[in-house]
């Protein structure tokens, strides 16, 4: 079952008394609004009230490129490209401000960090405005989609080709020489360091106990 | 606030100051790390030893017995309060981080000196001034910070939700006081005083809040 990636509490020494508590608050918070399940790669709609804009609310659609921060402070990074110019914006998803948030497209991409749409050909990363909500076919799967991306020539904003981003959803049109210089920068003892793991497959299952009970509440 | 008790009282004329003075304990810890002697206080107020005790200087009014526990509901949302505790402790430091001086260029034929401090004194003064900003220990010293607001007071877990940034690293140990500026001198409407007993006289919900603040329980927040 999904369990939003906010809920885990990063590795470090602080009492998980804070945890628990900012955990109390998000559920207050989704009881009252709902924030649906989405991952990287989803085309959402965010409204936002705005006390300067005419109807005092703003409406955003773009692709969600990142998910970030752990407790209250969750944000997620939408895109998209309007009148030829690349627009992000970064909402906090517990936000008094923001009013709805409808999924428009579900669909998961091959990595969970889409920064490179920013080096991309634009046309990957604009969608209508005025975009219908497909509907969701099924309860379980949520495609994938495992779209190779063009990108516009280099220089790009970070070295995309290098093994450390990991990027399997890019179309490399780079010679041969340059992929292989790349993997110079490989550190493939990473996987194996024991010190850098940390399993949370304990803490998820507590997680998902105790908001199952809230939520139900 | 995690386990905070009243250990002594010290009148005016003993401690030789202005007004009388409050003795505190903070965090419990272990009593086998330090020997007899250093637990007389504790003895006499009947509490387990503490990690830090400080002073707090208080009028008569507001005397309180030894032995008695201070919890956060002490402190009520609105209120206005200062944070002292000891800054991240940096070690040895440059200048450049100590005191933020510019230093030198990076390029442009310098020899060897990018982060020095330069010239320390003029030619007429023929010495160096007490208190030259120099490299040194940088940190884990005592620091306040002035004037931060209370949002929010849980008192099932006995929590502060202060306004701002506080010094100190994570779990470290910190004194919290009512503010000393003077704007915000009559801020402090009905705080309980001497402190809040939890003798059961008044049931105080789980968590306070400041009228200010977003509740999550109310819907999203729409301009009109």
């Amino acid at each position: 079952r999904f369990l939003s990636p906010e809920f885990i509490p990063p590795r470090g020494r602080t009492d998980p008394l804070k945890y628990y508590i900012e955990r109390k608050d998000m559920i207050q918070r989704r009881k009252v609004f709902n924030i649906p399940e989405f991952y990287v790669g989803h085309v959402l709609a965010v409204t936002t009230a705005d006390p300067y804009a005419t109807d005092k609310s703003k409406r955003f659609v773009g692709i969600c490129i990142q998910r970030g921060g752990k407790g209250l402070g969750a944000t997620f990074v939408l895109r998209n490209v309007i009148e030829d110019q690349g627009v992000e914006i970064c909402y906090e998803l517990y936000s008094p401000r923001i009013q709805a948030i409808e999924v428009l497209k579900l669909e998961k991409r091959l990595d969970e960090n889409l920064m490179y749409l920013r080096d991309a050909l634009p046309e990957y990363s604009t969608f209508d405005v005025n975009m219908k909500p497909v509907p969701r076919v099924e309860h379980e799967e949520i495609p994938v989609n495992k779209l190779q991306v063009r990108m516009k020539p280099k220089p790009w904003s970070k070295r995309w080709e290098r093994p450390k981003y990991n990027i399997k959803g890019i179309k490399f049109e780079l010679p041969e020489h340059k992929m292989k210089a790349a993997q110079k920068w490989s550190q493939p003892w990473l996987e194996f360091d024991m010190l850098r793991e940390y399993d949370t497959s304990k803490i998820e299952e507590k997680i998902r106990k105790e908001l199952s009970e809230e939520l139900e509440k | 606030v995690q386990d905070c008790h009243v250990l002594r009282y010290v009148s005016k004329e003993e401690s030789g100051g202005k007004t009388a003075k409050l003795l505190v304990g903070g965090k419990n810890v272990s009593p086998f790390s330090k020997p007899e002697s250093a637990h007389e206080i504790f003895k006499e107020a009947g509490v387990p030893r503490k990690q830090k005790v400080t002073t707090f200087n208080v009028t008569d009014d507001a005397i309180i017995k030894p032995g008695t526990p201070l919890y956060a509901a002490h402190f009520r949302p609105g209120q206005f309060v200062d944070v002292t505790a000891k800054t991240i402790g940096k070690g040895f430091q440059g200048v450049v981080k100590r005191w933020g001086f510019k230093g030198q260029p990076a390029s442009h034929g310098q020899t060897k000196t990018h982060r020095r401090p330069g010239a320390i004194s003029t030619n007429q003064a023929a010495k160096v001034y007490r208190g030259k900003k120099m490299p040194g220990k940088m940190g884990n010293i005592y620091r306040t910070s002035f004037g931060l607001k209370v949002w929010r007071i849980n008192t099932k877990h006995d929590i502060i939700y202060v306004n701002g940034s506080v010094p100190g690293h994570t779990n470290c140990l910190v004194k919290v006081r009512d503010s000393k500026l003077p704007t915000y001198k009559n801020c402090n409407k009905n705080p309980p005083f001497p402190t809040f007993f939890a003798d059961g006289d008044e049931e105080l919900p789980e968590d306070l809040f400041d009228e200010e603040i977003f509740q999550f329980t109310d819907p999203s927040v729409t301009f009109s």
